[in-house]
């Protein structure tokens, strides 16, 4: 699915991605975890060629995203508010989501529909703009409409901060879900290592840029993290 | 008081984007002195001018019969210009601060304002000039009193109609159909209006002590507002209140597949919030300049100055919008770039939503073409002009615009995201063709001026295709410069 050589983000003198090379399978579930500053949301950024690269390259299914635009029919993200057009009706924005991904409006609703639960009658119907809706529900919007196209590729940045408890559950299990049923690859960071342990199937540590572990989701990982961050502290 | 004051001093030199280049602030320094001085020399010379225009009539009088006009109109424009200063005390709500002290800071905050400062620059002049020598000291001090009681009644009254109302559209039209009214009684010789208006000031100025009734009516306007807001110092009463969002759909676009779909997004961008609305508004103003400059210049056959205007009225969208093309989805350009949108019909959607609402410029001004034959072809050529070139350039310079903008703030005198490169565009746009059409004029003829131009514009349009291409080239050059720039807020 990617694949990534030799790639180098540098801001004044300091490396904020260092990547010499890394592979994600298509049905990985991919758990970034780091402490602030890692390079987490700057690696997000780079695989949607939103920053340049300062060196290196990467490849999604093996095109470079630099070149290309092929890869932003099957990739979807979800990082901050700047993701979502905040004068649109939740629903607008589905539509209009929707609508470049080649989705008809009774598609949508339906796709809507199968998220009621998720969006636990906080966001339909509300007669808000995006822009009025508080973080939490914006997050889910932003979540729901990145869902929305059935990408092959879905980025989600830090999306267990922002989120209600009973919702984190629930995202857990439809990410767990995605992974097996559509075989979708996802990448996701956070700081939660407890839900990220979870749903990863794969989990990258990083510090200042680079990955410095590459292990097997699991309970395993979550004790190996735990390790690590208390290392830290002292 | 006072540090309430010294905080928002701090908010407007401390906020990002005040962190201009020297130069620029010299530039706008400059040129905010220089509107100062252009209305206080209409107050002096105000008195010359209305001679002029009117022999044998009395200024003071003349001055006098516009007075009650111009309180009603300025009325309308504090309707879309003054905003309530109410979000500003939300972290002093919970301090240890008395109730009347902040009502006391809401009120002269919302007074320093440039919609108030600016009549007296007309109001003090010409009262020095005019009538203290007619009239007195007295009565002149007491006439610039009983201005300064309307300009605050006029204030205050529009803060309160604000506060009150949910939207102040409904009384914006109401008092436009007032002042259609008076005007067509005067028009019609029925009733005077102005003379009204006239005897009544000019009244004032024979017996000052008639000062106090203005005075009583800033008072009381101003009463009216305090108690409001005293009795509505809660956060979500303060901010005015909303209305249910209905869903759109521009039915319309949806046959043009992406490009309809992203036409119609610009369109709620346009309309939904408040910088890029106020455009509009100005794009619909700019469009009645035609009443007031073309008939002068059609009679000296001023066909250059025509040609301007013209530039002006069919065009001016194109750079107003145009300048900020990016920068206005700048706080989810981040989206837009991972959304699965070719860049090229993102650009071409650009080009065509110019193309849209120039177009509609050009057909309502148009109508212009009954005061005389000549305004037909001369905005034709300008219309085509600004969609061939343009709008090309226009989307060409946006490429360069880094600046993050934010779509809630007003746009009058709101200079956030203006660069240098903005200012030497909007000058190119306008002086370029202008001198090419002034000499073709000057030394072949009237046609091959207005041929020349329009070819210009043709030839950009039949290259469209080839144009957008290379503009994708230039825009994906930047894209990330561009994204850098807006994600710095």
């Amino acid at each position: 699915m990617i694949f990534i050589k030799k790639l180098k983000k540098t801001y004044k003198g300091i490396d904020a991605v260092d990547i010499a090379q890394l592979e994600i399978y298509a049905g990985e579930v991919v758990g970034l975890v780091g402490n602030n500053g890692a390079g987490k949301t700057t690696f997000f950024r780079l695989l949607l060629d939103l920053i340049r690269a300062s060196s290196g390259e990467i490849l999604s299914k093996g095109n470079l995203v630099t070149v290309t635009e092929e890869w932003k029919s099957y990739t979807a993200a979800y990082i901050d508010e700047g993701f979502l057009i905040d004068y649109l009706t939740p629903e607008e924005y589905f539509y209009f989501v929707g609508k470049l991904n080649q989705l008809s409006k009774a598609d949508v609703d339906d796709f809507l529909h199968s998220y009621k639960v998720f969006f636990d009658d906080a966001i339909l119907q509300k007669g808000k703009y995006i822009r009025d809706f508080s973080k939490g529900n914006q997050f889910k919007i932003g979540i729901v409409a990145a869902l929305l196209t059935n990408p092959e590729l879905l980025i989600l940045d830090e999306p267990f901060a922002n989120l209600d408890p009973t919702t984190q559950l629930r995202l857990v299990a439809m990410i767990k879900q995605l992974a097996t049923d559509h075989r979708m690859c996802i990448i996701v960071s956070s700081h939660d290592i407890n839900h990220v342990s979870e749903v990863s199937s794969r989990i990258l540590l990083m510090e200042k840029g680079k990955i410095i572990k590459d292990i097997a989701g699991g309970e395993a990982a979550y004790d190996e993290m735990v390790n690590y961050f208390k290392v830290k502290e002292h | 008081m006072s540090s309430y004051l010294s905080h928002q001093w701090h908010s407007f030199w401390r906020a990002r984007n005040t962190n201009k280049s020297l130069a620029l602030q010299i530039i706008l320094g400059i040129f905010y002195l220089l509107i100062f001085l252009e209305i206080a020399g209409l107050g002096v010379f105000l008195p010359f001018i209305l001679k002029e225009s009117m022999p044998g009539k009395d200024p003071i009088v003349l001055f006098c019969s516009y007075i009650i006009y111009y309180f009603l109109v300025g009325l309308l424009f504090r309707f879309q210009l003054q905003e309530l200063p109410s979000l500003s005390i939300q972290p002093y709500l919970t301090q240890n601060i008395k109730r009347n002290s902040m009502l006391r800071f809401l009120n002269v905050r919302s007074l320093i304002h440039i919609i108030n400062i600016l009549p007296l620059f007309v109001f003090i002049p010409f009262a020095v000039v005019e009538i203290l020598p007619a009239y007195g000291a007295v009565a002149t001090n007491c006439f610039l009193i009983s201005m300064f009681a309307l300009v605050v009644n006029n204030h205050f009254l529009n803060m309160y109609i604000k506060r009150k109302s949910i939207n102040s559209s409904w009384w914006f039209f109401s008092i436009i159909l007032v002042i259609a009214i008076l005007k067509a009684f005067d028009y019609f010789k029925n009733f005077s209006f102005e003379s009204t208006s006239s005897n009544l000031f000019v009244d004032l100025l024979n017996h000052p002590w008639l000062f106090v009734f203005p005075l009583a009516l800033a008072t009381m306007t101003f009463r009216l507002n305090n108690n409001y807001l005293k009795s509505h110092l809660y956060i979500e009463e303060l901010v005015s209140h909303r209305k249910m969002k209905v869903s759109k759909n521009y039915a319309f676009l949806d046959k043009y597949g992406d490009v309809g779909e992203m036409i119609s997004l610009d369109l709620k961008l346009i309309f939904r919030n408040k910088r890029p609305k106020s455009l509009i508004i100005l794009s619909g103003v700019i469009l009645l300049y035609g009443f007031i400059f073309y008939p002068k210049y059609l009679q000296t056959g001023n066909y250059t100055m025509l040609f301007l205007f013209a530039l002006f009225i069919t065009g001016l969208f194109i750079s107003n919008y145009g300048q900020f093309l990016f920068a206005w989805q700048s706080s989810h350009f981040d989206g837009m770039m991972s959304y699965n949108i070719n860049m090229k019909q993102y650009i071409k959607a650009k080009f065509l939503l110019f193309v849209t609402v120039c177009s509609l410029q050009f057909l309502i001004a148009s109508l212009y073409g009954f005061m005389g034959w000549q305004i037909l072809p001369i905005q034709l050529a300008a219309f085509l002009y600004s969609i061939g070139v343009n709008s090309f350039v226009t989307i060409y310079a946006a490429t360069y615009n880094y600046k993050y903008l934010n779509l809630s703030k007003s746009s009058s005198m709101n200079f956030q995201g203006i660069g240098a490169i903005q200012w030497l565009q909007s000058l190119l746009i306008s002086l370029g063709p202008v001198g090419a059409f002034y000499l073709l004029n000057k030394f072949i003829g009237f046609w091959s001026a207005i041929l020349f131009i329009s070819t210009l514009g043709v030839v950009g349009l039949a290259f469209n295709e080839l144009i957008i291409n290379w503009l994708v080239g230039q825009f994906n050059n930047r894209k990330h410069k561009i994204l850098e720039g807006f994600r710095e807020r």
